[in-house]
Parts: structure tokens; C-alpha cells; sequence
């Protein structure tokens, strides 16, 4: 079922993230996914993310799919040129697979497969233009699709706590040009900074969800302010993480967190996006605690 | 522009491996990058065990006239040898393996691109030659060399503290097109059409 | 030939729409680069004005410039040639340019034009082939030939599928590159090694921007370090930097020239059956600029005539002198006051009687430098040496360190300059360090060290270099409150005043890869080139180039029974080099490395045409004659020659 329909139903919309594994054996995670996502609206499954391979992001969306859930494709465009993007996502047109994530993918030196080369053929913004013409029955080159066209809901992402956040609108401001119906938000610690984004990002009038993730232990909160783009946990946060080891240890420092975070973002958002990055098991606690 | 960076000492002793050489070292490009010192002691070495039937060392082997008219007297020493072991760019081995058809011809460098002018103080900036330039729509900031994605629509969401996810130490491209855009007045230009890359830009050369 | 002009105009369509809300347009025209250099105006820029005009716009001006992309006279020169009024800068250019404007400009920058399209960067010759710098050279296991360039797929396992006759399925003009790779190793025998060879994968992190980034910033910080330009050949000095000053064998005859300086010839003032000593006055000074001459051996005047001259390539008047081997000294030559009692007027006629010129290799008048038409704040000691092979200064420096302070004491003395600044290069840290100590306790003297680079005992490029003063276009280092000495000439002045001993003598360099034993020797002027290159155990073999001065701005000696100068700091023996002049391609490069900020590509294209008019509205008269531009010269044209014709004809025009 399209994202996209919930949104336009007023609903709050919830969505959380699954990363397949490197291997054939899904087992694990599907068990995980039907055991603690079957509450939220939809779920995300990563193409090999941080460009670390693993098993395909359409092959698990099937399978999430056929177990009752309802998957979002994310599509990135470091590993595919144009023909294999379009392609994929005739496959998952074909598959009922009807959610997609636009993304533009990290770089292949970022993985571990540094000697890759890198693809960008197109980027998010032309990946989402190019969804947007196949809906309308016609390919990037320009040929006509046979039959019915496919139609997606298109997903794209953004920063809202980035340095550099006008230049981050401005290229929000693109992907809702070229077709973007949603956007899902990078990892939110600073909801006041949240809070002025999307006063200026309402205006495109497209819905957001913000990006949670469970916050693990101090040391994770500090890794990822040195090392992930658009992510910063504030000192603060950092101090009642370190207060409690046995606390946080037992995850119920971060699940407060991201609650917290989640109702003092939710009047200004239409969503929220769970990153649990193996906490797959808090999801319905959080849910719960954020009221939600 | 090129610079080269001499082969792994293994992978060019391998090369060699016991046969008669004889070896050309191309210094055309030295004022921009040309491994002097290395390709010397490696030489010294190759040449301890006798089999090495001549060393020449000159510049702009790429230039195929000027280059047959140094070989000439050298010709017997490359007669000799089984292998003709070159310290230069691509375009140098190419331009002495065609010359020297039937000859082994060896490469001992491997070549790096070098960004900018073609004299021999390069640039910090590049032109792709991607055909279809999109300075327009930039401020003046080459999205295809500034950005490690070549991304045209915009920056991806990896930059940190301004600096781009593959090096820390490079500015994002986007960010720094975002600045000039402001600086100047024009960040209306970002409200331009969806720009898709064409890589079927022909090969055209003005004749 | 192949053209690699770099862009052409964006179709009109797009033209009228980029222009559309823009007016007031100063127009940058790049005159390209990599193609023949046969006209200087290229059509583009009217091409463009003619439509801006169609649509109505106002153009504030226009500039046409070689090589926009070099960023250093780009930013000298363009600026300032925009003018009031002007809201868009158009650029009809290659990315590089635009993208160097952009930079610069502060305004809104444009570009009328798209690079062209082509794979792989090409060489320095206008040939087809072209190498992508994938820093994985495949050559080795291809015979030769670049699988990344010439296959269109740029395959390194061996061919696809779709070559049809021979033709690669992408053009069928195309040669498929996997098969004349194929037929080539199949032809040198080399299938088996192709067949064994482990499947190839690429490496598309072999290309570290980050490592080149850094070089490039590196690169052109060094190459822009003191003054723009310069070169740095390969140096050999390991030949005889470390072997002692010896004196040379006494010269059985000297032949010494009465022209050995800039400015009027000395007069002969002996005569044949004269008898002579050491150090005893046989030419006398012609005028203001000029030298007299004395005799380096005591012994009898066998000849006055014409003698073959080694640098001005013909015969000039010359002394010939046998010597008795018993260098009886001249009567003149005898101790001055200590140099505190001689006024500054009485160590100029010390300087001038000795016929001290400068020893650098330019020979003027030294008396003439010292006494400067402006006040002098700083004496620069050039202990350079940066012609590659030369290693007498560095000689000097080691063993006459006393002698060099003491003669720069005299000359500071002379000039009432306040400093006195030793320069020696970063490749002589001997003699960096022994100078140091030296000077340690004089209050009004240090030591510079300088990085290595070509042609910086150049005058005006060691007081850019030095000083960070620019020395005005046709002016001299007093200009800026300078005058410079070589280190061999102020070893010479410490003589003249400390033994009066006149310059009869002086340290040379005998080296090259082709001298059998290389040295360096305190020679007689008038000795024999022969004599010495004799004396070092001849050359390796004949073919051989034999140069008095260095391998950049000696002079070929086709005949070597030429005799030793005062400005003779070496002979070199080298290895000849076949080349022939080849069509300028407009690479740019001897704009790069001009240390003048000269366009030496125009100097030869106006040769050929005998345009001295367009030499001197080029500058020709400020070319020092280093050689840079024709030691880069990727068509190998004798830029210098073509200089110097012009230079003659525009002294020619007053």
C-alpha cells in the first residue's frame, strides 16, 4: 500500500528500517520484522547501505511483503547506471512493490568495497524526475512503456539538522520538482532545530517524517557526531546516557530519548522514521512511550 | 594533465626478470611530477646485474618525431635487449610500443590524472570535458570535478562540517556552489529544470 | 595533426536563453590551446558580440587571452580590464577557464561554450593517442596498447562480443582495441603470457584525489615560491661537488681575449717580443663600460691578433703570451691599505684597475654595478649556482669563505648599503652551513638560503626571490635599491684588494657525464679549453656536446681551442641531442616557466615572420635569455635563437 495514501488520510505516519544481511539466510530478520514491526506503516529496507553489499534491497522488500508488511524500496544510485535503476523499479512496480525510496548513496569508498567504481549515473533528484516519467509511461530514453505505467510513492530524504541547512532546503526544494510525494529526515537529536526546518521546508507542502534513531550508549552518540553527516547529539543527551550505564545498557535511557524526541517533534512533522539499527525489539516500547 | 608514479619495485623487477633491457626515461612532464629520484636508484639496481643494454633519458617521448630521431643511435642497444622498460606516462609507453612494433614494451609507472593547465603549474580545479557544461547553473563551480559524486542536481546528504564524506579534507562541492550562488545573487538558478547527465555527447573534436 | 582545441559556442537556442535576463556583458575570449598555432585571433568571440548585439544586448568590452586557465596572469592581468558598468562576465572557454574566472571575477561569470568531448588525457604532441591515468597501467599485459582508451568499454579480460570485421561495435570506424592487441602480442609472441595472466579486476580507488590534491596544492606552492616560473632540470652536480679546488697546470701559452666583458673591447697595449708578468695590464679599458686586461702567466707576447672567441662566435682581438713557467709577479701587484683606511672612491679604482667583471657569466663592468645612479640598501651575494652540472661557486663558497666576506665587506662599504645577504641553494647545505658561522658574528650580514630552482641567480628573479621586489620592466636591480654580485667576482675583489692581484684567474668546473674526470680547477684565463678538457681525461666518446657555461645557458663550442675567460665558470661535456624543430602546439608551458611573465611562443611565431614590431609589443627586450622556455619546449623550437634575432632587429629599429 502507497506511504502516500496514509498521508493524504491524515494519518500520523510510521514507518521503521530494516537492513538486509550479508547472506542468503533472512530468516532472522523476518521473524524480528513480524515480531515487533507489524505495528508501524511501513518498512524501509536499506540498499546496501554505508556501501557495504549485502543481499538486495528488492528481494527482501518481497519477501517482507509476502509476509504481510508493507516494505519501501530504497533505491540508491551508487551501484546502478540508468538502465538497471529503471529497470528495478519496473520490477517492483511488477512485484506490488509500490514504495520508493530515492536516494543518491554514499560513496564507494565509504564500504568495503573501496576499489568499487562509483556509479552515479543519475542522482536522487534524477532518479525521482525518472519515476515521475515512467508513472507518466515512458522511460528516461525516451520509449513508451508497454501498458499500464506504473505508480509509486516517491520517497526522498533530507538533513534538517545539517550545517549547511539552505543548502539543504534548496535541494529539497529540487526533489519536490522533480517528484518527490515525502520525505523521510536523517537522525534527529535537536528537535528545536528541527523545529525551524520545517517551518521553512512546509512550504513545499509535502509530508515529513522525522528520523528517529535509538540512541545506544554514549559512545555510539559520539561516534556518530564525528563520523555521520547531518547527525548531532547534543552534550546534553550525551550526559544522561553516561548517567545510568546498567540504564542505558537495557536500552531504556535511548528509548526515553527518542520518545521524547518524537513528541516534541510530532506537531510540526506528518511522520516519523525509526532507524533501530538491530534494536528492531524497542520499536512498539518507543512507539508506546511517544504515544503514538 | 598527467603524473606518473613508479610501478611496485616487484611488479617492474618481474618485468625484467633476467632478460636483456633497455630503458627510456621520459622527464617531459618533470616540472609537473616525474618520479626522478626513484626510477634512478631503481635503474642502478637493474643495471648491477649487467643486463641492462642502455639508458636514455629525454623528454616528450609522446611526440613520436622528435622521439624515432633520439632512438636512432640508440637502436643497437634496443636491438639487445628483449625488453624496453619505460618511465613515463600512458601516452609515452603507447607512443614507443607502436614505434617499436615488435618489441616487448614495458610500462614502469602508472599514470595519475593531474587536474587543470596543461603547462606545468596545474590547477586546484578540473574540466572533465563532459560536453555539456553546467558552470551556468554553479556559479563558475564544476559540479563534475568539485563534487566526488559528480552529483548535478545538488549536494547528497554525506558532507560534514562542509567537507566532503570521501575526504575530509575536500570542501562539498555543492556547498561551496551554494555560497558562490549566494555571494552572487543567483540562487535562483537552482529552481532550473532536472538536470540528467548525457554521457552520448559525441567525441567531437573541431577539425 | 589532431586538434585538441578544448570547446566550441553553445548552440544558439541556449545562447539566447542564457542571455535572456542578463545585460551589460563583458566578454573573455580563451585564444585556445593544443592546436597549431597559426592564427592569433579565433572567431568565437565576434561570433558571440555579433549575437549578444542581435539580442539587443549591451557588450561594456571585450579580451581575447592565451591560456585563460593559467591563473597566474589571468589574476594579474584580467581584472583590471573589466570595466565599470559591466553586471555578467561571459567566458567562451574550456571548463578550466571559466571555471578560473568564476574565481577571480566577484561577478556573475558565464559560460557561451561546452568543452568538447574526448576520452583520456592526451600528451604533449598532437597525436592520437591518449592515456585515461586509471593508475593501473594495463600497457604491460596489452602489448602497448591502452585497453581503458581505445576499447570502448574499456575492458582489461580481453574483448566483448560485438566486434564486427574488426570494428568496434560502439563506431564502426573504430579498430576494436582487443584485437590489435591481440595481433600484436601474437605477433611478438606473447599469447601464452597473455593467456596465463590472472583475471584483471579494476581499481577504481587507485585514483587517491586526496593524494593529488594535496600534490597539486604542494606543486604550486613551490612552483609560485618567490617568483612565478622557473625550471628544475636535473642537477648532476654528485659529479664534482665534492672534489677540492686544484690548481691547474701551468698553460705552456694563454690566449687572453681583450673582449671578456659587456661594452667596448680593451685596447692591446703590448706588443709581439714584449716581455710580460703576472698580473701586469695588457689592455686598457676602452670607455666607461668596459675592462681592462692583464696577463695571467709571465713569459713573452708571441701574437696580437684575432682569435677564435668562444661566445661571440667568431674571432675578437686577443694577446697570445708564451709563458717561462716562473710567474714572476708584475711590480703593480702589491697589498692595498687594510679596508678600513681605503674610501669607498679608492676601492672602485682598485676594483676597476683589477678588471673585475661580473664573473656570473655576463661579464659587466663591476665598478660600474657598484657605483649606482640610486641609493642601494642591500647587496645580494648570488651563490646560487643553479645552472645544473656547476659546481664552481659552490667550490668557492667552501674554500674562500673568508675572502667572500671580506670582498662583500668592501663592496658594502663602496655602496653604503646597509645589508649584505649571502643567497646559496638548498642543494649546498655544506656550504649553506660553513657561510652561517661565518657570519654569525657580522651584524650586517646573513646567509638566505633559497629553494633550488632554475634560473634563480637570474638578478632579477634572486631579488623577487630575496627581496619580494619586482625590478621595473627594462630597469636594473638599483631600480629597487639592490645591486647583485656573484660569489666568484667578490672572491675576485677580496684578491684586488688583499694581494692586488688583478683577475687573471678564476675557478671553473670541468663535468659532464661525457668527461672522463670531472674536477674543479683554478685556471688561468687564456688557457686552452683543449688543455683542460685534455687534462681531464678527454671524453668518453666523440659524440659529444661540448659547452663553456652550463647545459641551459652555455654556449656550444664547436671548435675547443678557444681560450678560458673571466666569465668562463665551466665546460661541460654532454651527450648530444637530435631533435628537430616542430610546429608550435600552443601547450602553454614556456608561459609557465617564464620567470619575466613573457609569452615566449609568440617570440618564435614573430621570428618566423620577421614581425619585430610585434616582438618588442611583447616584451622581447625583457628576456634574460635563460633558456626556460625552450628547455620545456615540448616542439623543441630554439626559442632563444629566435629571441635573440629579435632582439637584434628591435635595437635595430631606433
Amino acid at each position: 500500500m502507497k506511504i502516500t495514501e496514509l498521508f493524504e488520510r491524515g494519518e500520523f505516519v510510521v514507518s521503521a528500517e530494516v537492513g538486509p544481511p550479508k547472506g542468503i539466510h533472512v530468516e532472522h530478520l523476518l521473524e524480528e520484522a513480524k515480531t515487533y514491526l507489524t505495528g508501524v506503516h511501513a518498512v524501509n529496507v536499506t540498499d546496501n547501505q554505508s556501501s557495504v553489499m549485502r543481499l538486495g534491497s528488492l528481494a527482501m522488500c518481497k519477501v517482507l511483503k509476502d509476509a504481510g508488511l508493507n516494505p519501501i524500496f530504497q533505491l540508491a544510485c551508487r551501484d546502478r547506471n540508468r538502465i538497471a535503476l529503471e529497470s528495478d523499479l519496473l520490477s517492483a512496480a511488477m512485484l506490488g512493490i509500490d514504495n520508493v525510496l530515492a536516494l543518491t548513496g554514499d560513496h564507494t569508498k565509504m564500504g568495503d568495497h573501496p576499489q568499487a567504481k562509483p556509479v552515479f549515473d543519475l542522482d536522487s533528484v534524477s532518479l525521482l524526475h525518472t519515476m515521475k516519467l515512467l508513472e507518466e509511461g515512458e522511460d528516461l530514453g525516451g520509449s513508451k512503456l508497454v501498458g499500464e505505467p506504473p505508480k509509486f510513492a516517491k520517497g526522498a530524504v533530507v538533513s534538517p539538522c545539517s550545517d549547511s541547512v539552505d543548502a539543504q532546503l534548496a535541494k529539497m526544494e529540487r526533489k519536490v520538482m522533480a517528484g518527490a510525494d515525502y520525505f523521510q529526515t536523517q537522525a534527529v537529536f535537536e528537535p528545536e532545530k528541527f523545529i525551524k526546518f520545517m517551518e521553512k521546508a512546509k512550504q513545499f507542502g509535502k509530508p515529513v517524517q522525522v528520523g528517529i534513531i535509538i540512541p545506544k550508549s554514549a559512545g555510539m552518540a559520539k561516534f556518530m557526531n564525528n563520523n555521520v553527516a547531518g547527525v548531532h547529539v547534543p552534550d546534553e543527551m550525551i550526559e544522561e546516557l553516561k548517567a545510568d550505564k546498567e540504564k542505558t545498557k537495557a536500552g531504556i535511557t535511548g528509548v526515553e530519548i527518542a520518545a521524547r524526541i518524537i513528541k516534541e517533534c510530532k506537531p510540526y512533522c506528518q511522520g516519523v522514521h525509526i532507524m533501530a539499527l538491530g534494536w528492531e525489539s524497542k520499536v512498539p516500547e518507543l512507539l508506546k512511550q511517544a504515544g503514538i | 594533465m598527467l603524473i606518473t608514479q613508479l610501478k611496485a619495485k616487484e611488479t617492474i623487477v618481474s618485468l625484467v626478470d633476467g632478460k636483456k633491457v633497455f630503458i627510456i626515461n621520459c622527464q617531459g612532464c618533470k616540472e609537473v611530477r616525474f618520479p626522478e629520484k626513484e626510477a634512478v636508484e631503481l635503474q642502478k639496481e637493474l643495471a648491477a646485474d649487467g643486463n641492462v643494454t642502455g639508458i636514455i633519458t629525454t623528454d616528450y617521448i609522446c611526440n613520436p618525431e622528435n622521439m624515432k630521431l633520439r632512438l636512432q643511435k640508440h637502436m643497437d642497444e634496443i636491438k639487445a635487449a628483449d625488453v624496453v622498460l619505460v618511465f613515463s606516462c600512458g601516452v609515452g609507453v603507447q607512443t614507443i610500443a607502436e614505434y617499436l612494433e615488435d618489441k616487448k614494451v614495458c610500462a614502469a609507472c602508472d599514470t595519475y590524472p593531474m587536474p587543470g593547465f596543461q603547462g606545468v603549474t596545474p590547477l586546484e580545479y578540473d574540466c572533465k570535458q563532459c560536453g555539456e557544461c553546467y558552470l551556468n547553473l554553479t556559479g563558475g563551480i564544476c559540479p563534475i570535478t568539485a563534487c566526488s559524486k559528480s552529483l548535478v542536481n545538488g549536494q547528497c546528504g554525506g558532507s560534514k562540517d562542509g567537507k566532503c564524506e570521501v575526504d575530509g579534507n575536500m570542501e562539498c562541492g555543492w556547498e561551496r556552489i551554494y555560497r558562490r550562488l549566494a555571494q552572487i545573487g543567483r540562487l535562483d538558478v537552482l529552481k532550473c529544470p532536472v538536470q540528467v547527465r548525457n554521457y552520448a555527447t559525441d567525441d567531437e573534436v573541431s577539425k | 595533426m589532431e586538434n585538441y582545441t578544448k570547446y566550441k559556442l553553445k548552440e544558439t537556442d541556449e545562447l539566447v536563453s542564457l542571455l535572456a535576463d542578463k545585460d551589460n556583458l563583458f566578454v573573455v575570449a580563451c585564444n585556445k590551446c593544443f592546436k597549431e598555432f597559426e592564427s592569433i585571433d579565433e572567431p568565437d568571440c565576434g561570433e558571440f558580440e555579433k549575437l549578444a548585439a542581435e539580442q539587443g544586448k549591451t557588450v561594456t568590452g571585450s579580451v581575447k587571452v592565451d591560456f585563460l586557465c593559467n591563473k597566474y596572469h589571468t589574476e594579474k592581468e584580467l581584472l583590471d580590464l573589466i570595466p565599470e558598468g559591466t553586471e555578467n562576465i561571459i567566458v567562451i572557454s574550456c571548463g578550466l577557464g571559466i571555471q578560473t574566472v568564476a574565481d577571480l571575477a566577484g561577478k556573475p561569470v558565464y559560460a557561451a561554450s561546452n568543452s568538447l568531448n574526448y576520452t583520456g588525457h592526451h600528451g604533449m604532441a598532437l597525436t592520437k593517442k591518449s592515456c585515461d591515468a586509471c593508475a593501473q597501467c594495463y600497457l604491460n599485459i596489452t602489448g602497448g596498447i591502452c585497453p581503458i582508451v581505445d576499447c570502448s568499454k574499456s575492458l582489461v579480460n580481453g574483448q566483448c562480443g560485438g566486434a564486427k570485421d574488426g570494428k568496434c561495435e560502439v563506431d564502426c570506424n573504430k579498430d576494436c582495441a582487443w584485437e590489435k592487441i591481440y595481433r600484436r602480442l601474437e605477433k611478438q609472441g606473447r599469447l601464452e603470457e597473455f593467456l596465463n595472466q590472472p583475471v584483471q579486476v579494476r581499481d577504481y580507488s587507485k585514483v587517491n584525489f586526496k593524494v593529488i590534491s594535496e600534490y597539486v596544492k604542494s606543486i604550486r606552492e613551490e612552483r609560485l615560491d618567490g617568483y612565478h616560473g622557473g625550471v628544475h632540470p636535473s642537477e648532476r652536480k654528485e659529479f664534482s661537488e665534492h672534489i677540492a679546488l686544484e690548481r691547474f697546470p701551468e698553460p705552456k701559452t694563454v690566449v687572453i681575449s681583450m673582449s671578456q666583458h659587456l661594452g667596448a673591447p680593451a685596447n692591446p697595449i703590448v706588443q709581439v717580443g714584449d716581455t710580460v708578468k703576472v698580473g701586469q695590464k695588457i689592455g686598457e679599458a676602452a670607455g666607461f663600460i668596459s675592462a681592462p686586461v692583464h696577463s695571467s702567466v709571465s713569459g713573452t707576447v708571441i701574437a696580437v691578433e684575432p682569435r677564435l672567441h668562444a661566445t661571440r662566435g667568431g674571432e675578437m682581438m686577443a694577446v697570445v703570451i708564451e709563458s717561462d713557467g716562473k710567474n714572476t709577479l708584475h711590480e703593480s701587484v702589491k697589498p692595498n691599505k687594510d679596508l678600513d683606511s681605503l674610501t669607498p672612491d679608492e676601492i672602485i679604482d682598485i676594483i676597476r684597475e683589477a678588471g673585475i667583471v661580473g664573473m656570473g657569466g655576463a661579464g659587466f663592468p663591476t665598478c660600474v654595478k657598484l657605483k649606482p645612479a640610486k641609493p642601494v640598501d642591500t647587496i645580494l651575494l648570488n651563490g646560487c649556482e643553479c645552472e645544473p652540472l656547476l659546481t664552481a661557486d659552490h667550490r668557492v663558497l667552501l674554500e674562500f669563505a673568508d675572502d667572500i666576506i671580506f670582498g662583500l665587506k668592501a663592496i658594502l662599504k663602496t655602496t653604503g648599503a646597509e645589508k649584505g645577504l649571502i643567497v646559496i641553494e638548498d642543494n649546498k647545505p655544506d656550504a649553506i652551513e660553513l657561510m652561517q658561522a661565518k657570519v654569525a658574528d657580522c651584524d650586517n650580514i646573513d646567509v638566505v638560503v633559497a629553494r633550488t630552482k632554475y634560473p634563480q641567480g637570474a638578478e632579477k628573479t634572486l631579488i623577487k626571490r630575496v627581496m619580494g621586489r619586482q625590478v621595473p620592466r627594462g630597469g636594473l636591480p638599483a631600480d629597487v635599491g639592490v645591486v647583485v654580485d656573484n660569489i666568484s667576482t667578490v672572491k675576485a675583489i677580496s684578491d684586488a684588494i688583499q694581494k692586488g692581484m688583478p683577475l687573471i684567474e678564476r675557478v671553473a668546473t670541468v663535468t659532464g657525464e661525457k668527461i672522463k674526470k670531472p674536477g674543479n680547477y683554478i685556471v688561468k684565463i687564456g688557457t686552452s679549453v683543449k688543455e683542460l678538457i685534455d687534462y681531464c681525461g678527454g671524453t668518453t666518446d666523440d659524440d659529444v656536446l661540448i659547452k663553456m657555461g652550463g647545459p641551459m645557458m652555455g654556449f656550444a663550442l664547436p671548435d675547443v681551442n678557444v681560450p678560458m675567460m673571466k666569465g668562463s665558470n665551466g665546460i661541460i661535456a654532454i651527450d648530444t641531442d637530435q631533435t628537430k624543430e616542430m610546429p608550435c602546439i600552443k601547450c602553454g608551458r614556456c608561459v609557465d616557466v617564464c620567470p619575466m611573465d613573457l609569452s615566449p611562443l609568440y617570440f618564435a611565431k614573430y621570428a618566423d615572420e620577421e614581425n619585430w614590431q610585434g616582438m618588442k609589443d611583447k616584451n622581447v627586450m625583457d628576456c634574460v635569455e635563460c633558456r626556460c622556455c625552450e628547455y620545456i619546449c615540448s616542439s623543441k623550437i630554439p626559442i632563444v635563437t629566435k629571441i635573440k634575432a629579435g632582439k637584434n632587429a628591435v635595437r635595430g629599429m631606433k
